[in-house]
């Protein structure tokens, strides 16, 4: 239903989306993940065709958004991070006057406006003006908005930021029902969000495609190289290069506290159980082991390690290249 | 064109559920009610100085009207940046120009619509002199012509200042600096010709030429002459057609 193909965009010298691919589906619901300045909002204005690509090619329901944008347009519905609203205009004119600019057929205006005001549930607002709604509320006359047309394409930048936990669980449920009828692309730099109503996550991070899988997926992979938690007290000793010889261990990472106490993490090769061995070297070296633990990876942790600075050394077997031709075989 | 009606009724909708449209046509009535009579009161002076079968008889048309309508154009001067200024500079602030460019329109339909709601608008703001005028035909026996020339040529005129208005306001984010720009241009369109009187004939001309409201005159005199309608359409195209540019622009840089 949408198809991203090396999708770049620069901002003079800066590249804020740097050769994005990625497809979505008729009915899915795909997440797209990734820090504040990830390029997340600058894809979304090229997808609905608010700005042009610098490079690279979208289309929607078949229709380039460069060459076709009238009817591209037509069969989207997007929500900006910031609800566009006429803050004189009532809920209900101003979902009218939308439902007309996107092209609703003239009768059929009317009971539209009613319907999607219903289902957003703002129908109770709909004399109040715009301007005058509380956070939650803008947000649902904004989701109006962009279902108005029954768009088959949804594009929402980072629904359900600035709600409150109630508000959320809504906008949740909503956009659950929304897939499956429509095609639905969210943004977001939370990652529960991702989690809990997409189909499958689309990590990006300054601008390049970090990840392309399903939320149980991601979290199987990462959860493949396995990561363990010690706690050791070895004053004065130099305890990563003491455990890195260990067969097995590919990765050590350890903060040596003042009073002799470290927190170590300790990487593995996938399926290999080095703990024994770890226990071992600990007492060989004449230290003490307080802890010993398999660290879980959520879904959290697999986010932060992709899209942090030092993702490299954080989780090796997740670095960029190897994650993203996983996802593609 | 459903699209552009759209976009209009939108923009006129914007004016009236805000305080704009009011102090629009409170400051216009004010400012053309205080004229009209300073006029009116001249003229009547004039007329009774004039000796009863002296043979000199008062033209209404250009002792009266032809002077309402240059004064009109002052005050348009003046409030037109507040019917412009928010036109697009508001849409940019507020992010609502995401809707529209993401809506199936095309930028001509959403400049073109502006640009209609705002002479509606405008137009409005016109019809309040409907009321002095008719006054003089109905106590007055004017001649109708200069007078219907003089309102196309208020119209072309506010045309004029609203394509200026509308490509100001598309280059800023701030409805009060485009408004300020926008009042500034129109001081200087108005003021050209002030200044032309000191470049000689030549400069003269040019700037004559240059200058929105000396078009005007001819207008108000009952004269349709294609050089001043060629130069108020020519005027009007190349604004819009600046403010399709600039919008364009906008989009590329995000
Ligand atoms: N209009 C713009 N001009 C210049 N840089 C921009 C513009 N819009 C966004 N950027 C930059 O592009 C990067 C990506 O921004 P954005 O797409 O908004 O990220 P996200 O939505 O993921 O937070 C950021 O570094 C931002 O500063
Ligand atoms: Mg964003």
């Amino acid at each position: 239903m949408i198809e991203v193909q090396h999708l770049s965009k620069r901002y003079g010298p800066f590249t804020a989306v740097d050769d994005v691919s990625f497809n979505v589906g008729a009915g899915e619901i795909l997440g797209f993940l990734g820090p504040n300045g990830a390029g997340k909002t600058t894809t979304m204005r090229i997808i609905t065709g608010y700005m042009p690509a610098t490079d690279g090619a979208v289309s929607v329901a078949g229709y380039d958004v460069f060459s076709q944008p009238i009817e591209a347009k037509k069969r989207t519905g997007y929500l900006p991070e910031t609800p566009p609203l006429y803050p004189d205009m009532t809920v209900r004119d101003y979902v009218t006057f939308v439902a007309r600019i996107k092209g609703v057929p003239a009768r059929e205006v009317k009971s539209r406006v009613e319907d999607v005001m219903r289902k957003t549930h703002v129908a109770d607002m709909a004399s109040r003006h715009c301007g005058k709604l509380s956070k939650g509320y803008k947000q649902r006359v904004g989701l109006a908005q962009a279902l108005i047309h029954n768009p088959d394409v949804l594009v929402l930048d980072e629904p359900t930021a600035g709600l409150d936990p109630k508000q959320i669980i809504e906008a949740r449920q909503l956009i659950t029902e929304l897939g499956g009828s429509h095609t639905v692309v969210l943004s977001t730099h939370i990652l529960p969000e991702v989690s809990q109503t997409c189909h499958r996550v689309v990590i990006i991070n300054k601008g390049k495609v970090v990840a392309v899988d399903t939320p149980a997926n991601l979290t199987a992979r990462l959860r493949g190289s396995e990561t363990l938690y010690l706690q050791v007290h070895a004053p004065g000793a130099d305890v990563a290069a003491g455990l890195s010889h260990v067969a097995g261990v590919t990765r050590v990472k350890a903060d040596l506290h003042d009073n002799g106490l470290a927190a170590v993490e300790v990487d593995s090769e996938q399926g290999r159980d080095v703990r024994r061995e770890l226990a071992a070297a600990v007492v060989h070296q004449g230290w003490g082991l307080l802890e010993l633990r398999p660290m879980r990876m959520s879904l959290e942790d697999i986010f932060l390690s992709l899209t942090t600075e030092d993702a490299g050394d954080a989780v090796e077997p997740a670095a960029p290249a190897p994650a993203t031709e996983a996802a593609d075989a | 064109m459903r699209n552009i009606v759209t976009i209009a009724r939108k923009e006129l909708q914007g004016y009236f559920a805000s305080p704009i449209a009011y102090v629009v046509l409170g400051f216009f009535a004010l400012l053309y009610g205080y004229f009209f009579y300073t006029l009116l009161w001249y003229f009547d002076r004039q007329s009774m100085q004039v000796a009863p079968g002296s043979g000199m008889t008062m033209n209404v048309n250009q002792m009266l009207i032809g002077p309402v309508f240059m004064n009109v154009s002052v005050i348009v001067l003046f409030i037109m940046p507040m019917i412009t200024m928010r036109t697009y500079a508001e849409e940019k602030r507020s992010g609502t120009i995401e809707l529209l460019l993401t809506s199936p329109l095309t930028d001509w339909q959403i400049i073109l619509g502006k640009f209609l709601g705002a002479l509606l608008l405008y137009t409005v703001m016109l019809s309040v002199t409907l009321i002095h005028v008719g006054t003089l035909f109905y106590f007055g026996d004017p001649e109708w012509k200069p007078v219907a020339t003089g309102y196309l040529g208020l119209l072309l005129m506010g045309g004029c200042f609203i394509s200026a208005g509308l490509l100001i306001s598309s280059l800023t984010k701030n409805q009060i600096v485009a408004g300020m720009v926008t009042f500034a241009v129109f001081l200087l369109l108005w003021v050209i010709n002030w200044i032309g009187q000191s470049l000689g004939p030549t400069g003269q001309a040019i700037v004559t030429h240059l200058s929105i409201t000396d078009h005007l005159d001819d207008f108000a005199r009952g004269i349709i002459d294609t050089k001043h309608l060629v130069y108020y359409a020519s005027f009007i195209v190349f604004g819009l057609f600046l403010t399709a540019k600039s919008v364009d622009s906008e989009r590329w840089r995000g």
